[in-house]
This record gives C-alpha cells, sequence and structure tokens, in this order.
C-alpha cells in the first residue's frame, strides 16, 4: 500500500512491540490527520483485540471492511473478535467463510469456521472444515483436537483418544517438554562437535543435550555413547539414548533404554518421559503409562505438559474424573496449553458440562491464534500490496 | 380470584425490605402481533408467582397500542392493563409499571405516526409521552396494586447519545409522573455502569433524581468484563460487583437476573440464579427482579441469531411448566423472608474498592477499558479475603472507609492524590498497584518508595518473601503469568515485603502519619483480568488476597466471621439478640466451609426454622453442595 | 523363576529368534503367571537387561536394533488384555420422546461398553413403549433415560408407569441430564431409582446396580 503516513509506521512500530495504548494514540492521531484507510482501522482492531476489547474490535473492523471490504486482516480482526467474544456464531461464519474465500491457504480460517460451525451445531460443515484444514497443513493440532471432540460426541473416548494422541505428537510442546526437564528450556539451538566437547561426563551429556535439541542425533548418539562406554549404569546417559531412539520411532530400543535408566534411578524425569511415552503409544499399556506418568507428575510438577501426559493416560483408563484434575492443573499451571484445554473440554463433555467445555475450547483458540501473529502477515500482504484476491 | 392458600407453609413468605419480583413480558410468542399485548389467560402465571412468593411483578405499556393515533387512545388497551392489575392484585402481588420499554418483540415504542422520530429527543413525542404517563398514571394513582412507576429499559436508554439529552426527557417525564402521583416511587430501568460502557452516556445524575436505582448485568457487558462459565469464577462476582457499583444514595434493586446465553443446561442456570439471589442479599440489595416469567417460543433460527438484548430464557417454559431456576427463586424467598432486615443490618463495609476517574476516559485512552475489569478482579479479592467491602468512585467521600483499595490505576487525579494523604495521614490504609508509565510524585510520600521506572512486560510473576508475616502470611512463588508493567522502586521509607526473584521490590509497606500505605510494583489485577480470569496461577490470587486481608484486618476492618476458603462469600447480618450469616459458594465443588466467629457461638439455626445445632466454639463447619448457599442463625454464648 | 525365564527371553531377543521367545511366555503363561501380569514379570525386565547389554558394550548396535525386531513381534504375547471382559450385563438407554439431544447419551453409552457393558442404544426421541419392548427383547435389567428438557424429563415418568402398567418388575431405571442434576427431586418424581451425572459416575452407578441385582436386590 503506497504512501502509508509516517504516524500510522509509527503506530505499526509500536503495536508490533506490543505497545498496545500507545499504538492507539497513534492510530488515532493518524486518524485526526485525515489517514482515514482500512488498514488503519485494521490496526486498530487488531490492538483492541490485544486488549481483549472485542465491541470495540467489532467496531474498528467493520470500518475497515466498509472502508475496503477485501482488507483481509480487518475481517481476521472481526472473526477473531466474534469468536473470543461469544455468542455471534451466526457473524462468526460468515466472516470466516468470507476469509477463507479471500484467502484459501490461511488454515486458521478454516479452523476458526468450524468452531463456529460447531458452536452453532452445524456439526457436519464443522467436520468438513476442520478436514480442509488439514488437506492445507497435516500439521495443523487444532483442527485435529477439534475433530477428536467432533468423535468423541459422535462415537465416545476411544474412538477420540488416537484423535487427542495425534495431534499431541504433532504439538511441539512434547518435545520442549523433555528440554525443560533436561534443563535446556533457554538453550539456543546450536551446532554440536563431539569432537570438541570436554571429555568429561557432564560436558558430554550438555552437548549430547543440546545436540537433539538441535536434532542432531548422530553427534548425541555420538556422545552419549562416549559417557556409557566409561560408566554403562550411567541413567542419564541411557535416557538421552532412549529419547534419541524415541525421535527415530525406534520404540522398542527406547523402552529397552528407558527401562535400564528407570531400573538403575526409578525418579528420573527424563527415563520416565521416555518410558511414560513409550506406554503411552500402545493401547494395551494404559495402565503402565498411567503409573509411569503419575510418578513423573510427583517428581516434576510444575511443568503442565506432564499433568496433560497424565490426564490423557487416565482418558484411556476412563478415570476421566481425575483426568479432569490433571488437565485442570495443566491449565492453572499454563493457561496457554491448547492439548491440556481441549482435554478439559473432553472431560467436562463426559460430565454433561456443555457449556464448560465450550468455553475450552474457546480458550483454546484464543490462545492458539494469539500465538499464531496471523493478523501481522495478513496486514503486511495487504499494505505491501493492495488485497488478497 | 385471590392466592390459593398453602396449608402446610408456615412463617413469613416474603421479605417486605427485599421484594423478589419478575418480568412478565407481554408477548410469549415471536409469531404473535403487538397487540396481542397481555392478550392470554394470565391466571396460570400468576398462581404459580403467587405460590412462588413472589412480590413484584413487572409489566409493560405498550404506547403503539395506547395510542394508535395520535392524540387518540386505545380504550381496550387501557381497560386490558386494568385487568392485568387487578389479576395482580388479587395475588396479592404488587406491580412495577413501565412505559417506553423495547423487548425487541412487541413494538412498544413504535408508534406509526411518530414517523421515524427519535422518542428520546424530539420534543413533540416527548409531550405525547407526557400525555401518555399521565393518562395512565392519573387512572391508577391510587391502585395499591401499583409498586412503583419505571420509566424506560436498558435497551431503550442505549439509544441516548448524551448526558443532556437523557437528562432532559428523564427530567420531563418524572415531573409528568409527579404532577399526577406524588407519593410513589419512580424508577429508571438502567444500571449506569452497562449504559457508560455500551454508550458513554453517563446516567448517574438522571438517576440520582428518582427513588431507586437498578443494576443490570447485560450479555455486551458479560461479555466485555467476565465471558466465561457462570458457575464459578469471575462471572459469579459481577451481579453483585454491579449492583455495589451503584449503590450510592439510592437503594438498589438487582435486576434481569437470569442467564443470557443458551448454551448452559437448566442445572447451571439454577446454579447460577441462586448465586445472583443470595449475593443481592449479601450485598445491600434492596430487592430482585428476575429477567422473564416465561420462556419466548421463539422461531428456530438458522444460523443461531440472539439480539443481546433479547430476553428469551424464562423461568418457566413455554408450556408453563416450572424449571428447577423456579425452585431455587422458591427456596431463596423463603430464606430472605426470614431475615427481619429492620434489626439485622449487614456489617459496614470499611473497605473500598476505588474506581478511578480514568474509567470515563473516552478512546484512545484505554483506561476505560481496563478500569472496570481490575476493579472487579479486586473486588474478588477482597471478597476472598472475606472482608466486607463496597466500591467508591473516585471524588466520593471516604468518611466511612477504613482501607482503600487501587487496583492497577494509570493515574489519579491530582485532587485525590491530596484526598489520598489527607486519608492516610488520619489512620486510613491504603494498598495501590502500579498500573504503568509515570508515577505521580505523591507516590513517593505516601508510600515510601522512589519510582525508577517501568521494567516493562514480564513473562513470569516471582516473589520472595523478605518480612515473613507483616503483612498476612504470605508466601514465595514462581508463576508462569504475564505482566504488562512492572515498577522499579527503590530508596524511600518504606519496608520491603516482598521482592521479585531479583530483589527488586515487589511489596512494600509506608507507615504515613497514622495510617499505611501498601505498594504493589505490578498491575497484579489488571493482569489477572487481561489474562485469564478463570484459570490465574493460585499463588497470585493468594497473595492479592492475603495482602488485602491484612492490610484490613490490622485496621479492624476485617471479617467479623472469618472463613477458611476463598471461594465462599461471607455475609454478616448483626442484630441485638442474634446474628444471621449467609454463605455461598462461588464454586462448583462440594466443600464444608469452616467459619470462624471472635465470641463463643453456643449454636445455629437455619433460619427458616428447625432445630438448633450445639457448637459451643468459636468456629463450626458449614457443608456446601456445588454452588450451595446457607442461611444461618447465630446463638452467642459459652 | 521370573528373573530367569527374563534372562531366557532377553537371550531371545538376542539370538533373533523369537520362536524361543514366544516358547519362553508359554511356559511363563503355563506355571500360573496371568496375562495381565507378564509384561511386568517377564517382559520389561527382559527388556532392561537388553538396554543394560547395549549400554555396556555386550551387543552392538545391529544386534541391539535385531533384538528389538524380535521384541516387537512378542510384545502382543505379554500385552495386558486391551479390551475389557465382557460383564453379561445389558443395559438399554436413549433419549427420551421428544429431546433431541444426544451427546450425553453418546458419551455415556461408549464408556459402558468400553467398560464390557452390552448397551443397547436407542437414540434420540425415544417413546416411552420403544424402552419398554427393548427390555422385553433383551432381558435387560437397567433402563437409562436421557432428558435435557423439562418437558422431556417430566415425561420420563410413563416409562415407569408402563413398567407397571406391564407387569415389568426388577428392572432399574436410571436417568441423566441437566434437569435431573438441577433438583434431585425430579428423578423421585418421576419414578426414577437413580441419576447418572456423567460418564465415569455411569460405570459406578451401574457397576453397583449390576452387583446388586446379581445378588438378589432389585428395585422397583
Amino acid at each position: 500500500m503506497a504512501g502509508r503516513s509516517k504516524t500510522i509506521i509509527a503506530a505499526e512500530a509500536l503495536a508490533r512491540q506490543g505497545q498496545v495504548g500507545a499504538a492507539v494514540h497513534a492510530c488515532y492521531d493518524a486518524l485526526a490527520l485525515g489517514d482515514q484507510g482500512a488498514h488503519v482501522h485494521a490496526l486498530l482492531a487488531s490492538m483492541m483485540l490485544e486488549g481483549d476489547f472485542y465491541d470495540e474490535a467489532i467496531a474498528e473492523a467493520t470500518s475497515a471492511i466498509e472502508a475496503d471490504p477485501d482488507c483481509s486482516p480487518a475481517y481476521l480482526a472481526l472473526g477473531m473478535a466474534y469468536d473470543r467474544r461469544g455468542g455471534m456464531w451466526d457473524q462468526s461464519v460468515l466472516v470466516w467463510h468470507e476469509l477463507a474465500e479471500v484467502v484459501p491457504d490461511l488454515v486458521t480460517a478454516h479452523v476458526q469456521l468450524g468452531e463456529a460451525f460447531a458452536a452453532a451445531a452445524y456439526s457436519e460443515e464443522a467436520v468438513e472444515s476442520w478436514r480442509r484444514a488439514l488437506e492445507l497443513d497435516p500439521r495443523e493440532a487444532r483442527a485435529t483436537y477439534n475433530l477428536a471432540i467432533a468423535s468423541l460426541k459422535r462415537e465416545g473416548m476411544a474412538l477420540a483418544l488416537p484423535l487427542f494422541r495425534q495431534a499431541g505428537e504433532l504439538d511441539p510442546s512434547q518435545d520442549e517438554l523433555f528440554f525443560a526437564l533436561l534443563g535446556l528450556t533457554d538453550a539456543p539451538i546450536i551446532t554440536v562437535d563431539p569432537a570438541r566437547v570436554k571429555p568429561t561426563r557432564e560436558a558430554r551429556l550438555g552437548a549430547a543435550g543440546l545436540a537433539l535439541k538441535a536434532d542432531d542425533l548422530f553427534s548425541a548418539a555420538e556422545l552419549v555413547r562416549a559417557v556409557l562406554d566409561e560408566q554403562p549404569d550411567d541413567s542419564e546417559a541411557l535416557a538421552l539414548a532412549a529419547y534419541a531412539y524415541l525421535k527415530q520411532e525406534a520404540a522398542n530400543e527406547a523402552m529397552a533404554c528407558a527401562l535400564r535408566a528407570v531400573s538403575l534411578k526409578p525418579d528420573l524425569a527424563i527415563a520416565l518421559y521416555c518410558l511414560g511415552v513409550v506406554y503411552a503409544r500402545r493401547t494395551g499399556l494404559k495402565r503402565h503409562a498411567a503409573r509411569v506418568f503419575i510418578a513423573l507428575a510427583k517428581k516434576a510438577p510444575a511443568h503442565a505438559l506432564v499433568h496433560v501426559l497424565l490426564a490423557e493416560s487416565l482418558l484411556a483408563l476412563q478415570r476421566y474424573e481425575q483426568a479432569g484434575k490433571a488437565y485442570r492443573t495443566a491449565v492453572r499451571l499454563d493457561p496457554a496449553c491448547v492439548r491440556a484445554r481441549f482435554g478439559l473440554a473432553a472431560t467436562y463433555l463426559t460430565e454433561g458440562r456443555h457449556a464448560e467445555a465450550s468455553w475450552e475450547i474457546r480458550r483454546a483458540a484464543y490462545y492458539d491464534t494469539k500465538r499464531q501473529r496471523l493478523f501481522w502477515r495478513l496486514y503486511d500482504e495487504y499494505t505491501a500490496g493492495g488485497e488478497e484476491s | 380470584m385471590t392466592k390459593p392458600v398453602d396449608p402446610k407453609v408456615t412463617g413469613p413468605i416474603r421479605n417486605a425490605l427485599f421484594p423478589v419480583g419478575v418480568d412478565l413480558y407481554p408477548l410469549d410468542d415471536e409469531h404473535a402481533s403487538f397487540d396481542d399485548w397481555y392478550a392470554r389467560d394470565l391466571t396460570p402465571d400468576l398462581t404459580a408467582m403467587a405460590a412462588a412468593n413472589f412480590s413484584l411483578v413487572r409489566v409493560f405499556v405498550s404506547w403503539k397500542l395506547f395510542e394508535p393515533q395520535v392524540g387518540q387512545y386505545n380504550d381496550d388497551a387501557e381497560d386490558r392493563l386494568g385487568e392485568v392489575l387487578a389479576a395482580i392484585r388479587g395475588y396479592d402481588l404488587k406491580a412495577i409499571v413501565t412505559f417506553f420499554a423495547d423487548d425487541r418483540f412487541a413494538e412498544m415504542n413504535d408508534v406509526t405516526w411518530a414517523r421515524k422520530r427519535d422518542p428520546r429527543t424530539d420534543d413533540y413525542l416527548i409531550q405525547r409521552e407526557v400525555s401518555l404517563i399521565q393518562r395512565v398514571v392519573n387512572r391508577y394513582r391510587t391502585d395499591p396494586a401499583i409498586w412503583a412507576w419505571e420509566l424506560g429499559n436498558e435497551a431503550f436508554f442505549t439509544g441516548f447519545e448524551s448526558e443532556e439529552s437523557l437528562q432532559k426527557w428523564t427530567g420531563a417525564l418524572r415531573e409528568a409522573v409527579r404532577e399526577v402521583d406524588t407519593a410513589r416511587a419512580i424508577m429508571l430501568g438502567v444500571d449506569t455502569e452497562t449504559l457508560v460502557r455500551e454508550t458513554g452516556v453517563d446516567a448517574t445524575e438522571a438517576i440520582d433524581g428518582f427513588e431507586y436505582a437498578v443494576s443490570h448485568v447485560t450479555a455486551p457487558y458479560l461479555s466485555y468484563i467476565a465471558e466465561g462459565p457462570l458457575t464459578y469464577g469471575p462471572a459469579t462476582y459481577l451481579d453483585s460487583f454491579l449492583l455495589r457499583c451503584g449503590l450510592r444514595t439510592l437503594p438498589v434493586i438487582a435486576d434481569g437476573i437470569g442467564v443470557h446465553s443458551l448454551e448452559g443446561s437448566v442445572a447451571e442456570e439454577a446454579a447460577y440464579v441462586r448465586t445472583v439471589l443470595f449475593s443481592a442479599l449479601m450485598n445491600r440489595g434492596s430487592g430482585v427482579m428476575l429477567r422473564r416469567w416465561r420462556d419466548m417460543d421463539a422461531e428456530k433460527r438458522e444460523p443461531y441469531f440472539r439480539d443481546p438484548y433479547e430476553v428469551l430464557v424464562g423461568l418457566t417454559d413455554t408450556g408453563g411448566e416450572s424449571k428447577p431456576v423456579l425452585d431455587e427463586v422458591r427456596r431463596f424467598t423463603r430464606v430472605a423472608a426470614h431475615i427481619d432486615l429492620r434489626h439485622h443490618l449487614p456489617v459496614p463495609e470499611r473497605a473500598a474498592v476505588l474506581i478511578p476517574a480514568e474509567r470515563h476516559e473516552p478512546l484512545p485512552s484505554l483506561a476505560g477499558l481496563y478500569t472496570p475489569r481490575s476493579c472487579l478482579q479486586s473486588y474478588i479479592a477482597a471478597k476472598e479475603a472475606h472482608l466486607p467491602v463496597t466500591l467508591v468512585r473516585e471524588g466520593a467521600p471516604l468518611d466511612d472507609t477504613m482501607v482503600l483499595f487501587i487496583p492497577s490505576v494509570g493515574k489519579l487525579t491530582p485532587s485525590m492524590w491530596i484526598r489520598l494523604a489527607a486519608f492516610v495521614q488520619s489512620g486510613g490504609s491504603v494498598v495501590l498497584s502500579y498500573g504503568g508509565g509515570d508515577t505521580d510524585p505523591a507516590i513517593r510520600e505516601i508510600f515510601g518508595v522512589e519510582f525508577l521506572g517501568d521494567h516493562g512486560v514480564r513473562p513470569v510473576v516471582s516473589c520472595r518473601v523478605a518480612q515473613p508475616g507483616l503483612l498476612g502470611d504470605l508466601v514465595a512463588f514462581d508463576a508462569r503469568f504475564e505482566l504488562p508493567h512492572y515498577a522499579l522502586v527503590g530508596g524511600g521509607s518504606a519496608t520491603v515485603v516482598a521482592t521479585d526473584a531479583t530483589g527488586s521490590p515487589l511489596l512494600t509497606l509506608n507507615q504515613y502519619g497514622q495510617g499505611r500505605a501498601v505498594f504493589i510494583a505490578a498491575p497484579l489485577e489488571r493482569a489477572i483480568a487481561q489474562s485469564d480470569p478463570w484459570a490465574a496461577p493460585e499463588p497470585i490470587r493468594h497473595f492479592l488476597r492475603t495482602v488485602y486481608g491484612a492490610v484490613a484486618c490490622a485496621v479492624g476492618a476485617g471479617p467479623v466471621i472469618d472463613c477458611d476458603d476463598p471461594a465462599v462469600e461471607i455475609a454478616l447480618f448483626q442484630a441485638e439478640d442474634s446474628d444471621v450469616v449467609l454463605v455461598i459458594s462461588h464454586d462448583m465443588a462440594p466443600r464444608t466451609a469452616t467459619l470462624a466467629a471472635d465470641r463463643v457461638v453456643a449454636s445455629v439455626t437455619d433460619v427458616r426454622g428447625g432445630p438448633a445445632a450445639k457448637v459451643g466454639a468459636k468456629s463450626f463447619g458449614v457443608p456446601l453442595g456445588p454452588n450451595g448457599a446457607a442461611a444461618i442463625r447465630l446463638a452467642y454464648g459459652g | 523363576m521370573a528373573a530367569d525365564a527374563a534372562a531366557q527371553l532377553y537371550q531371545a531377543f538376542v539370538d533373533q529368534d523369537p520362536a524361543e521367545a514366544i516358547q519362553v511366555v508359554e511356559r511363563m503363561r503355563a506355571s500360573g503367571v496371568a496375562q495381565d501380569a507378564l509384561f511386568d514379570v517377564l517382559y520389561a525386565p527382559a527388556m532392561g537387561l537388553l538396554g543394560g547389554s547395549w549400554a555396556s558394550g555386550a551387543i552392538d548396535e545391529i544386534t541391539f536394533t535385531q533384538a528389538a525386531v524380535v521384541a516387537e513381534q512378542v510384545g502382543s504375547f505379554v500385552m495386558p488384555p486391551a479390551a475389557t471382559r465382557d460383564t453379561g450385563v445389558t443395559i438399554v438407554l436413549g433419549t427420551i420422546h421428544r429431546d433431541q439431544h444426544s451427546i450425553g447419551r453418546t458419551i455415556v453409552a461408549a464408556t459402558l461398553k468400553e467398560a464390557g457393558y452390552r448397551v443397547n442404544d436407542l437414540g434420540i426421541d425415544v417413546r416411552p413403549a420403544d424402552f419398554v419392548e427393548r427390555v422385553g427383547e433383551t432381558g435387560a435389567r437397567i433402563v437409562i433415560v436421557f432428558a435435557e428438557t423439562m418437558r422431556a424429563a417430566r415425561s420420563v415418568a410413563s416409562i415407569r408407569d408402563m413398567f407397571v402398567a406391564e407387569g415389568v418388575t426388577g428392572v432399574v431405571l436410571l436417568v441423566s441430564g441437566g434437569p435431573f442434576a438441577a433438583d434431585g427431586g425430579l428423578a423421585r418424581e418421576v419414578g426414577a431409582n437413580g441419576v447418572v451425572t456423567g460418564a465415569e459416575p455411569a460405570i459406578r452407578i451401574v457397576s453397583r446396580v449390576a452387583r446388586d441385582l446379581a445378588g438378589g436386590g432389585a428395585e422397583d
């Protein structure tokens, strides 16, 4: 979009930094100076959305669309405002439909459209929308979670649970948990050269962890082997090996290493994690998975995903009430944990608490869409080249 | 016809100082025409209302029906109103007669001859409104069935665009009523807080000219401030919060009680209404009005659409069959009837949450959007600390207040800072949490801290207790929780009570004159409101309510009856011979709340009667079901 | 003995001899070890030994991988039973006439099926006569009726009336849905014996009822 005013460019910069109040002021200054373009209102709408002021966001997005019916970022803001506000599913369906036509590769539009259909009790249309989202992006976890919920409503938990697991495996937060248990949450992703690692146990194990984080399984294996050659009963090394095997889909090797590690050190969190994940993948070992995750939750209670994994194992055992408790713990530790929110919604559905289930799904959408920062993608495209067609 | 007397019910069945009423809409079927206004037989409904011990029924006058042509009045319509009032009187009920309400169905204000003029501002139409009012009021001014006249409802008032036009309209119509009826109460059916949120128009001055105020959770307001489950969390406190907002000089009726969405089950609806009814009684309400008597027989709408000012859900279904929520109302009226509010008075509220004047700032200032949410969270924290708490606007007198909570405020007016200094110096206590931006120089003087700047966004809240026990039982914690601001403070005379993980003060306490000033370096209340109020980390909630509670207790503004459960709200009504304590749970999980008095409680009895349970101690347990409520009479003695 | 067996199983893995591995499992079964204990008693220790051997270098990477393949082949022999045993108890359930709500019913029905009950799900909008007819056909003694509206909830009374009119005794009538959760007395009013408040409570209450019925204590 040629000729954006300096004021609005400043507003954009402030908005990207998260300075909502200052960005709003700058937008109003731009409006006062006569810059009434759709992009200004769209930007204001997005700022109002940041503050969860939905009625204001709706008003601004509507103004943007009136100024330019092809303003895709305004549609996005409008749809999200409707969804987050709740109770406006009919309008929401129209907006997401429109956006899905204007930006057909926008996966979130299809996911949100599905959720709006589901809230308005159009379940078949909802499922269709989610399947379309997965065609565009097979790794779209929230579409799979929604399909899991839909499956639960139609067929029960036994058929829904595999979908939850499938979505969970797509969820990057599970790997993040392993590295959090390893104490490497904030560690950068770097290339590790095993030849340059100090020949001490701590250095090798640390480097192996970093190599795993960088997905360099060969370097990790080399370093772990070096540790085990000196001390075969090193439980941490065995646990790292188990994780590396897990990443290679070698479940039995992973189980062997994890079992050995746990036999040496029963409360080693990373070993419990690997063993639990292996067990959880086998239907017959649901009781075993639950036992392991209970132990892990005792050892590492501050991690939300630990409670999610426990909850999923409890769902498999039909212990829905306990699963609900575990999910609630996870949500309290991390309100943005989409997997926990959907799981909690599932347990609420088993208790007939439909309104609360809907709420959890809406909160999951809230956090997921916040994380995606889609508005800036559409805004930048819109301001750079005009409308998407 | 008079209402049947149930021989089984003994004792009082209504409370004259706390009437319970319901809105009886003129149409119950979306397909009905505007002239089907109260056309059906109301006998079954009124019978059921009387059996449920209602006191009040709100009825709506249809201007369109009453004055089909200019100056020509419909006698049939007037007779029909008379029949309705006679029927109401026959059942020993009383009526609130509302003029100029918009219910979205009965077209009551859509007089065809008005030619699209605005009935709120058009002088000619206002004259016609005056005539209508005077005609109706004159005819029924001696009718004992009339409890109050009411002008408009929330949907109607959202059409006003300025305070001037609102005051002009309300003044004219009030005068019109008073010319004919000098005695009966007149009300405006609008909540100031929800109206200012919706339209920016402040109805405070207009309402102060009437005899009753109302508080009214509207669907848009609920969506703005407490969108989430209705059976636990912030939504369960919202009705009493608005009631407290409306409490100034007039008694406040908690109006429009009922669910707004159709997502919940009848069980959730009943639980929510139970919470709201008890909250109203516990928070100085002067009565309650339920939203609708009978479900609206609405068309199936595809896709599902609902106007925020439509009222579709009633206490009975479309066939008149009662729902569990009506049983809740019935139970509640019996409880309320057994509390003599002439003698049992609520414990005075010495703690107050300040609503800063910046609440009224229009966009682009976001203060008007952040502030009500922060105030609600502050109110909830005070409730969790079991403090008798109210709300006070910036600029209002603080004579009755001993503790002031100022949550996450951006700025106060210069005059407020002066008053705050005087307040604390003369013995008051204040808890202020930083709201971002620059601070007023008065911070240094009153709170004893030197403001060094805003650290900005923090993803984690850490607390390390430097002085255990100084401000309650604080515990160290680290919670993953985004804070938009964090004040860096240093130097000064204040005692550092708690810090973050790196030693930067989080909580300070300063003795200033005879009072104490507590500073919290982060806008915790706003952060809770802006993040996920239903999933706020428990350590942070514990921190807030512990600080609030400790500060209040230190100046004698703490709870008279304490409780070990923050999800349980308590209200104590004191009399010479015995006290009554009302207890409600703001949560779905069953629990037993342990109440602790400062004297030995000899026995406790349900206010509705029954055998006394011996206690003989200062504390006793009250079992509560999901969103449970209890009303207990305490007898003291050793 | 278990430790020996685990060592034998481990050796079978390393020797890449699935036939021998299976024989080890069968010998353990024959010795009285229950199916749902085989994994803990035999398989897991064997896998632990495998991991230990790999760690110590006693076996190389290739042997380890090939042993894991054998372990995979034998895994199904030692898994605890995936499906729950059939309880032999038949349940008829459905959403009452003039009520279209189905989610709660579907979830409870699926849960009870997974728990080993023989569930006859009549769907939505089921007339009272259909409940009675299916009870007659199947000999079921437990009926669960779902209703989410007040009118539908009250109409559940006609099911009990029909049982009485037809002389059907010994059937336990349970109800589920918002109206019953809100008003505990409503279930009694319609002649129900209990309220099902969710999927997991359904398992508990049905299990208790089934035990009572088996013990001869039928309720009318």
